[in-house]
């Protein structure tokens, strides 16, 4: 057992806390205990032949931890380090622990033979519960253990420091003898402990926030090097998470079968408690490492998140202390556990918050292993679960599942996005629907339907349906869309990231080049002429047809790390798109020189975001300049601009629609919010008497770009509305290309959708 | 000049900073702990009572155990520092000729041993602030033919204007740094105890 000296200006203040942190431990199991403190009883000074004396008295071959208040407390320390012999001070540690805290922390640890790492560790975290108890509120007046250096790094991921690129940082940290610390300067919160996964997440730092790395102890200087690597590459965030979801698998969204229920609560009634809980926890733990180490091999990072999520030591200590406390291993587990995936599902960020799903995942597992239950994945059927965990998405075998129905509502799970990417059918947000095992269930993802015991001839002819129009719409992409009563739409296809433009099918060209999306990993800002390579590539992946750049549309939800912004109460009604630049126009200037520079090469038009006067649109085409053939527009997602998008347009080119934001601003509906989400809909006949207003009222071309024209049937309806242009994402336009081939757009009873009631009742029109 | 001579400006030392007790612990109360007065004189007293029990034959030997006995007397910050320089010029010395070089090479070494200890630097506000200047004005003395006396004379004028060179710095060490910005405006004690060991050095050392 290592031993531990005190080091403190006072005797009496060394003696009560010794008295306070043994009082945790029965006395023969605690570690010696020697204080070096004061020159007497009342004189406050430290000595340093006095601690030299202490650690004579507590050294022991498992170390000696020190702990010490402040000022000479050090000096003295060091100092007698040089007085003993180097053998024994190379086995002393001098931590910058809290006293008090670290010292409690410290005695409880040693008294379990922990090794002399594992105590100082401990001691180092001994601020945690006070700060953790007493809120972010006081992080910031009590940062003790002081950081001997620190260094700034920009979190540029999508999503934040979310869970797997934090697992990457927690591993990376713990691999180091360092004790780091992160602060998020944008929005206070920390400091946080670098080494725990829980810690790191209640940071909440999103894309673009500035994160202050602190770091002690000898590895400091590498650890800060490390992480600012590690930052550099986006925390190991690859980039191509950006690109369009490859189809691969049936890529229908119907599907039928019998339905096979799992992720079921594992049930503890059975389980018998023995006198080796902590034993059983770490069977337990080591049999789920393997199988998440085997789950990463095979199918990638979000398992290196369960894995850190598995091995958060702040967790794993509660747990371990939940049971020394009398509770059996899965109860002390499922508790601990659950509490944390509450944690977040308490987070400001939708994203983070269903990182929770992550957090059950890893506790059902561990807690299967405790109970002995195996839960076998299903081969065939419909998958019917609470929520879709990442490890079934990833594991079942794609060509034989029918598909899977998620009750919990929500798109962006870990899980939900693995089976999309793997073209398996899927339907979420089917609620609480009572689905006996077995029972022939079929879904409907376009219409959102989903059905027990359903007509299953009738299903199975929608899926052959489906499937022709599939294979249809892809052999006839390229031809043009023209409707049955003779106009033709172009439909244009949505880019992110290059491979969009490489991926797409039968696109008349790009009608909305997300800049922002394009260049949104860079930690620092493109240069010109990276601008104009990434244009050009677009351009050419679509055979030089127009391609439409949208000038940088950030704020809202959409940070650009290379432009931080400060935090704002209510950031969609704040300085998004163009108004972002009217107080630093350098990185616009730049970007319009690039489009220009395209346009001399390429057909280019080029539109800016989030216009609501006249006045902008003036000063959007004063920064641009002269033209030189160049079409120029703006986005209307703002209800003024709809409002009056004939005094917008009278220099324009052509209006294209966001419909996304035009409809979150005209039913002030966030539709990530689910409580609020179904008003959200751009449906809505509000929305479209507004988009009727646009298309009667602008003079010029009018395209739309949002997700409306990426549904076949609402394209349609688009069009018969007089919109002329739709740019939709790219594996959709050939099925609503083929769609519109089918459509008589005289047909279409435009007057009842605009005085119909609401969605629900235009879909039915539709 | 021998022990003698270094047991003597010890002796005065002590005097010293009995004397000047109560203004190093009033310098001290303004931004520190208000013990550096107090410390100093009870180190010094300590090593006074060292002096009357023991003869010494070697300076290295007189002076280490000096050092020591601050280490373990002082209690403050100044303590492991005052008794690092002693230990340190003490080892110096072992050995060797009291020549200026050689006293020079023994100041050197003692102050890096104060700059290895308390990891400060020049503008912190410390005792350094007096150190640094001091060894600079010795060794150009030294260099221009001075003897000891007036090398030692001219290293406790420029340790004088580096203390009062402390005066406007903001403390970046100690106790005082908790003060940050407040402890501009006052004098620093450590800087003012080094002052008055050296001004006792360039009396009794010739």
């Amino acid at each position: 057992m290592i031993g531990i000296v005190v080091v403190s200006h006072s005797r009496a203040l060394a003696e009560a806390a010794v008295g306070l942190a043994t009082e945790m431990v029965a006395e023969d199991k605690r570690p010696v205990i020697a204080i070096a403190a004061g020159l007497d009883t009342t004189t406050f000074g430290t000595d340093a032949m006095a601690v030299s004396e202490a650690l004579g008295t507590a050294d022991s071959p498992d170390g000696v931890l020190v702990l010490l208040d402040l000022g000479s407390a050090v000096l003295s320390a060091e100092m007698a380090l040089e007085f003993v012999d180097p053998e024994m001070a190379a086995r002393v540690r001098l931590t910058s622990a809290p006293l008090v805290e670290g010292l409690v922390a410290a005695v409880v640890t040693a008294s379990t033979d922990a090794s002399l790492d594992a105590v100082a560790a401990e001691a180092e975290r001994g601020l945690v519960g006070k700060q953790d108890h007493l809120g972010v509120a006081t992080a910031d007046a009590a940062p003790v253990v002081e950081a001997d250096r620190t260094v700034e790094v920009v979190v540029g991921n999508e999503h934040g420091l979310h869970a797997r690129p934090a697992a990457r940082l927690v591993g990376l940290v713990n691999g180091f003898d360092a004790v780091v610390t992160l602060t998020d300067l944008d929005n206070g919160k920390g400091p946080v402990d670098a080494g725990s996964l829980s810690m790191v997440a209640t940071l909440n730092a999103q894309q673009g926030h500035r994160l202050r790395v602190g770091a002690s102890g000898v590895a400091a200087d590498a650890v800060l090097a490390a992480v600012e690597d590690l930052a550099a590459q986006n925390f190991g965030d690859a980039v191509v998470e950006k690109a369009a979801p490859s189809p691969g698998g049936s890529g229908l969204d119907v599907a039928i079968g019998p339905a096979v229920l799992a992720g079921a609560q594992v049930s503890l009634g059975d389980y018998v408690a023995g006198d080796n809980e902590l034993g059983r926890l770490d069977e337990a733990l080591a049999t789920a490492g393997e199988q998440l180490d085997e789950l990463r091999d095979n199918h990638g990072d979000i398992f290196a998140a369960h894995l850190a999520l598995l091995g958060d030591r702040k967790v794993l200590d509660d747990v371990r202390a939940s049971i020394a406390a009398g509770a059996s291993a899965p109860a002390a587990w499922k508790q601990v556990y659950g509490e944390l995936a509450t944690a977040f599902e308490g987070l400001d960020d939708e994203y983070q918050r269903e990182r929770a799903q992550d957090v059950r995942a890893v506790r059902d597992r561990v807690l299967r292993l405790l109970v002995g239950v195996t839960e076998v994945a299903p081969t065939d059927g419909i998958l019917v679960v609470p929520e879709l965990d990442a490890a079934t998405a990833a594991t079942l075998d794609a060509t034989r599942i029918a598909g899977i129905a998620v009750r919990a509502a929500g798109t962006t799970g870990h899980g939900v996005i693995v089976a999309r990417s793997r073209g398996i059918p899927l339907i979420t947000g089917i609620g609480d629907v009572d689905v006996p095992p077995g029972a022939v269930v079929s879904f409907d993802a376009r219409t959102g339907s989903f059905e027990v015991a359903p007509d299953e001839e009738r299903v199975r002819a929608t899926i052959t349906e489906r499937e022709g129009e599939r294979a249809q719409a892809i052999a006839d992409a390229d031809l043009p869309a023209t409707t049955r009563d003779g106009r033709t739409i172009d439909v244009l296809v949505n880019v992110g990231v290059v491979q969009d433009a490489v991926d797409a099918r039968g696109a008349d060209g790009s009608g909305l080049v997300r800049t922002e999306v394009l260049f949104g990993d860079r930690r620092t800002a493109p240069t010109v002429d990276e601008q104009v390579d990434a244009f050009r590539a677009i351009a050419q992946a679509l055979g030089g047809k127009p391609i439409t750049i949208r000038t940088w549309d950030i704020g809202g939800d959409k940070p650009l790390p290379f432009l931080p912004q400060d935090r704002e109460a209510n950031p969609f009604l704040g300085e998004r798109g163009l108004r972002v630049f009217r107080r630093r126009p350098e990185l616009l200037r730049d970007q319009l020189e690039a489009i220009r520079r395209t346009a001399a090469e390429t057909p280019v038009h080029v539109m800016f975001p989030m216009v609501t006067t006249a006045d902008e649109v003036a000063w959007a085409l004063q920064e641009l300049g002269p033209r030189d053939g160049l079409e120029v527009g703006i986005m209307v997602e703002v209800p003024a601009a709809a409002l009056r998008v004939g005094s917008l347009a009278t220099e324009l080119d052509f209006v294209s629609i966001g419909t996304n934001d035009l409809t979150q601003y005209t039913t002030a509906a966030d539709r990530t919010n689910a409580a609020v989400a179904p008003l959200a809909d751009g449906l809505d006949p509000a929305v479209l008497q507004l988009i009727d207003h646009v298309v009667r009222n602008a003079g010029v071309r009018v395209a739309v770009c949002g997700d409306l024209a990426s549904d076949p049937h609402a394209a349609v309806l688009l069009a018969a509305l007089g919109v002329s242009e739709l740019s939709a994402v790219g594996p959709q336009v050939p099925l609503v290309k083929a769609q519109l081939r089918q459509a008589d757009l005289g047909r279409v009873d435009t007057a009842a959708v605009l005085a119909a009631r609401d969605a629900d009742q235009v879909r039915g029109l539709l | 000049m021998g022990v003698d001579s270094f047991v003597s400006w010890l002796r005065d030392v002590a005097g010293s900073l009995h004397d000047n007790s109560a203004y190093l612990t009033e310098l001290d109360s303004a931004i520190g702990d208000a013990d550096h007065g107090a410390n100093m004189d009870r180190g010094f007293q300590a090593v006074v009572g060292m002096l009357d029990e023991t003869s010494f034959d070697g300076t290295d030997e007189l002076l280490k155990k000096a050092g020591m006995t601050l280490v373990s007397k002082v209690g403050g910050a100044s303590g492991p520092l005052y008794g690092t320089f002693f230990l340190r010029f003490g080892t110096a010395l072992a050995g060797a000729d009291l020549t200026p070089e050689a006293i020079g090479k023994g100041l050197h070494a003692g102050v890096e041993g104060v700059l290895a200890r308390g990891k400060a630097e020049l503008g912190d506000k410390t005792m350094y602030d007096a150190w640094a200047p001091a060894l600079e004005a010795y060794d150009a003395a030294v260099a221009g033919g001075s003897d000891l006396g007036t090398a030692l004379t001219a290293a406790a004028e420029a340790a004088a204007k580096g203390r009062d060179a402390t005066i406007p710095l903001v403390a970046r060490k100690g106790r005082a740094s908790y003060l940050g910005e407040r402890s501009a405006g006052h004098q620093d004690p450590g800087a003012t105890s080094t002052t008055l060991i050296l001004e006792s050095a360039a009396r009794t050392l010739s």
